[in-house]
C-alpha cells in the first residue's frame, strides 16, 4: 500500500491528466464553438506522435523541437478540415438540422482514413525512441527526466491555453461564441475567424499532445482513439467552455487511471477508462446539454 | 407505379432464387463471397431496425455479433448446434434488454459515442476474461460444411430483411419513425417512448448474436480482438449509410457494392479498402444523406410525374 503515496505514481497520474487536458481542450473548442463532435482528435494526437517519432528517428531532432512542427502541422490539417468541410457542412441548412450526429459519422470515417493512410506509411508496427532516459533522484523518490520533461511542458501548455482564452481578445471571442452563438455575432465577433482558430489551436494542442506522448509510449496508427474517450470524458465532467473545470476533470482521470491501474494491472487501463466514460454518461444522460442550460 | 412493383417482386425473388440454388452453382470462392454478402445484409438489416428507424445511430453494433460467437466458442462441443444458435441470439437479445433502459436514456451524439464505447468495453472485458483462463484464442474443431453455415446464413438474412419490412409497416414501427422524427413529441402523443427505444434495441440485438456464432464456426476460431473489432461496426453503419434510407432494400445495396469493393482490395490492400470505405461514408452523409436507395426512389418518382 506505501507504494501508492509514491512519488512517481503522483507524477504520472498529473502527466496523464495534463495530456488529457491538452487533448479535451480542443475538442471543447470545436464542440463548443460549432457543435461538430470530432471523433477523429485523438488521429491527430497520433499524427502529433509520429511527427516527433520521424524527427528524432531520422534527423536527430529532439521532441521539444518537433513540437512545434507537430503544432503547425496539426494547426494546418485543422484550417484545412475547416475551409474543405466544415464551412460547408455548417452553411448546409439540411445537415445542419443534424449536426451533431452528421459530424460524428464524417470525423469517424475522417479518423479511419487517418488510421489506414498511417498504417500504410509507417506500417501498423509499434514504434519508440529513447530520449532523455536518464532518472533524476529527488530524495525519497525518482522520476525519468522525459516524465518530468513532459509534465512541464503540458502543464504549462494548459496554464498558457487557459490565460489565452481568458484574457486575449480572440480567447474571449472564442467563449463568447461557446456561450451564446447568435448574441456574438450581432456584437460583432467574426465568426468565421474564430472557427478557423478554434480548428486551428484544437488541432495543434492535439499534436503538441502527440509528440508529448511519444516520448513516454510506443506509438502506433491506432494508437488515438482511448485519447478520444479520454477527451469526451473530460468535457462531460468538466462542462462545456469550461476551461478549469475541464482542467480539473482532466487532473480527476489522470488519477483515477493511474491509481486504477497501480492497484490492479495494466491490463484494466481500457476497462478502466471505458468504464468511466459510461459511468459518466449514465450519470449525466444529456451529456453537454446539461452543463450548457443550468450555465445560462 | 403499380408496374415498378411487380418488377421489384421479381427482381427480389430471383435475388431469392439464386441465393437458393448458389452451393451447387457455383464453387467454394464464390459460394463465400455470397455467405459473405449474406452476413452483412443480417447485420444491415439489424442495424436499421434501431438505428435507421429511431435515429439512435450505433457504432456499437459489433457487441452483440461478438457475444454471440464468444457464447458458440465457450459451449463448443458441449451443445448442440441447432440449441446454441438459438441461444446466442436469445442471449444478446436479453443483454440488450438489460442494459436498454440506461443506455437508451442517453441521447443523440452522446448515444452514438456510448456505443462505441460499451462495444470496446465488452472486448476489453472479454480480453480479460480469456487471458485469466489462459486463453489466446479458441479453435473450433469439427465446425458444420460451407454448405451448412451457407443456409444458416442464408435464412439469418431473410430473417433480418423480413424483420425491417415488416417493423417499418407496423404501429411499432411508426411510432419509431415518430421518435426519430421528434422524441419529445412522440411522449406527448402517448407513444411508450422509453418502452418502444428499448424493445427495439433488443430485437436489433438477437440477429447479429446469432450471425456471430454462425461465423465464428467458418473461421474456425475465436479470438476477441477480432470478434469485437470496430471495423464491423464501421462497416455496418457505411453499408446502412450508402445504401441509405430506413426500409429493407437500402441495406442490401450497401451491402452489394461493398463486399464486391472488398473482394477487389481487401487480400492486398486492406488499408486501401479501409481509406475508401471512409471516404465513401463522408461523401455520402455530405452530399447523399438519402443513400443510394433514397436516390433511385426520387429519380422514379421524378421520372413518373
Amino acid at each position: 500500500l506505501e507504494s501508492l503515496f509514491a512519488f512517481q505514481l503522483l507524477v504520472a497520474a498529473l502527466v496523464t491528466g495534463f495530456l488529457y487536458a491538452l487533448v479535451a481542450l480542443g475538442l471543447n473548442m470545436i464542440y463548443g464553438t460549432m457543435r461538430l463532435l470530432n471523433i477523429a482528435h485523438g488521429e491527430i494526437v497520433m499524427v502529433g506522435a509520429y511527427v516527433a517519432y520521424w524527427m528524432f528517428t531520422l534527423f536527430h531532432v529532439g521532441p521539444l523541437v518537433s513540437a512545434f512542427l507537430a503544432i503547425a502541422l496539426g494547426a494546418a490539417i485543422g484550417v484545412a478540415a475547416y475551409y474543405g468541410v466544415f464551412r460547408a457542412v455548417l452553411r448546409n441548412s439540411r445537415l445542419v438540422a443534424r449536426l451533431e450526429a452528421n459530424s460524428l459519422l464524417i470525423f469517424f470515417g475522417v479518423s479511419v482514413i487517418l488510421q489506414n493512410v498511417a498504417a500504410i506509411a509507417f506500417t501498423a508496427n509499434q514504434r519508440g525512441y529513447r530520449y532523455l532516459d536518464t532518472v533524476l533522484e529527488f530524495g525519497s523518490g525518482s522520476i525519468l527526466a522525459s516524465r518530468l520533461v513532459v509534465l512541464v511542458v503540458s502543464a504549462a501548455a494548459c496554464i498558457g491555453l487557459v490565460i489565452f482564452m481568458k484574457r486575449s481578445v480572440m480567447g474571449q471571442a472564442i467563449r463568447a461564441l461557446i456561450q451564446n452563438r447568435d448574441a456574438a455575432a450581432i456584437v460583432g465577433v467574426d465568426i468565421d475567424r474564430v472557427q478557423t482558430l478554434s480548428f486551428a489551436i484544437g488541432f495543434g494542442a492535439a499534436a503538441l499532445a502527440g509528440a508529448l506522448v511519444s516520448m513516454l509510449e510506443t506509438i502506433t496508427p491506432f494508437m488515438g482513439f482511448p485519447f478520444t474517450i479520454a477527451g469526451f470524458i473530460v468535457i462531460i465532467l468538466g462542462g462545456l467552455g469550461n476551461l478549469t473545470g475541464g482542467l480539473i476533470a482532466a487532473l480527476l482521470l489522470g488519477v483515477i487511471e493511474t491509481y486504477g491501474v497501480a492497484l490492479t494491472s495494466s491490463e484494466f487501463r481500457s476497462i478502466l477508462i471505458y468504464g468511466v466514460f459510461i459511468l459518466v454518461l449514465m450519470w449525466r444522460p444529456q451529456g453537454l446539454f446539461g452543463t450548457r442550460s443550468s450555465a445560462q | 407505379m403499380k408496374r415498378a412493383g411487380t418488377k421489384a417482386l421479381g427482381l427480389w425473388i430471383g435475388l431469392l432464387v439464386l441465393g437458393l440454388i448458389a452451393p451447387w452453382a457455383t464453387n467454394d470462392y464464390t459460394l463465400g463471397v455470397v455467405l459473405s454478402i449474406c452476413m452483412w445484409i443480417a447485420l444491415t438489416q439489424s442495424w436499421i431496425v434501431l438505428s435507421g428507424l429511431t435515429g439512435y445511430i450505433s457504432l456499437g453494433h459489433v457487441v452483440f455479433y461478438g457475444i454471440g460467437a464468444y457464447i458458440l466458442a465457450l459451449l463448443w462441443g458441449a451443445a448442440p448446434l441447432w440449441a446454441v444458435i438459438p441461444l446466442a441470439g436469445l442471449a444478446t437479445g436479453a443483454f440488450a434488454l438489460l442494459i436498454g433502459f440506461p443506455v437508451l436514456r442517453v441521447r443523440g451524439p452522446y448515444f452514438v459515442i456510448l456505443t462505441f464505447g460499451l462495444a470496446e468495453l465488452v472486448k476489453f472485458i472479454v480480453i480479460n476474461i480469456e487471458s485469466g483462463l489462459g486463453q489466446s484464442g479458441r479453435l473450433l474443431f469439427g465446425a458444420p460444411s460451407l454448405e451448412d453455415l451457407y443456409y444458416i446464413m442464408l435464412a439469418l438474412a431473410l430473417v433480418a430483411t423480413a424483420l425491417v419490412w415488416i417493423t417499418r409497416r407496423s404501429r411499432f414501427g411508426a411510432g419509431l419513425r415518430s421518435i426519430r422524427e421528434d422524441e419529445e413529441a412522440a411522449e406527448t402523443v402517448g407513444i411508450p417512448v422509453a418502452r418502444f427505444k428499448v424493445f427495439a434495441f433488443a430485437l436489433s440485438a438477437i440477429i447479429p448474436g446469432m450471425v456471430g456464432a454462425t461465423i465464428v464456426m467458418r473461421t474456425n476460431y475465436f479470438q476477441p480482438m477480432d470478434a469485437f473489432s470496430p471495423v464491423v461496426s464501421f462497416t455496418i453503419v457505411t453499408m446502412a449509410i450508402i445504401g441509405g434510407g430506413d426500409d429493407a432494400p437500402g441495406p442490401i445495396l450497401g451491402v452489394l457494392f461493398l463486399v464486391l469493393l472488398r473482394e477487389a482490395l481487401w487480400s492486398s490492400f486492406p488499408e486501401v479498402y479501409m481509406i475508401i470505405v471512409g471516404a465513401l461514408l463522408v461523401a455520402f452523409v455530405l452530399f447523399a444523406p438519402d443513400g443510394v436507395h433514397g436516390r433511385i426512389v426520387a429519380w422514379r418518382r421524378r421520372r413518373s410525374a
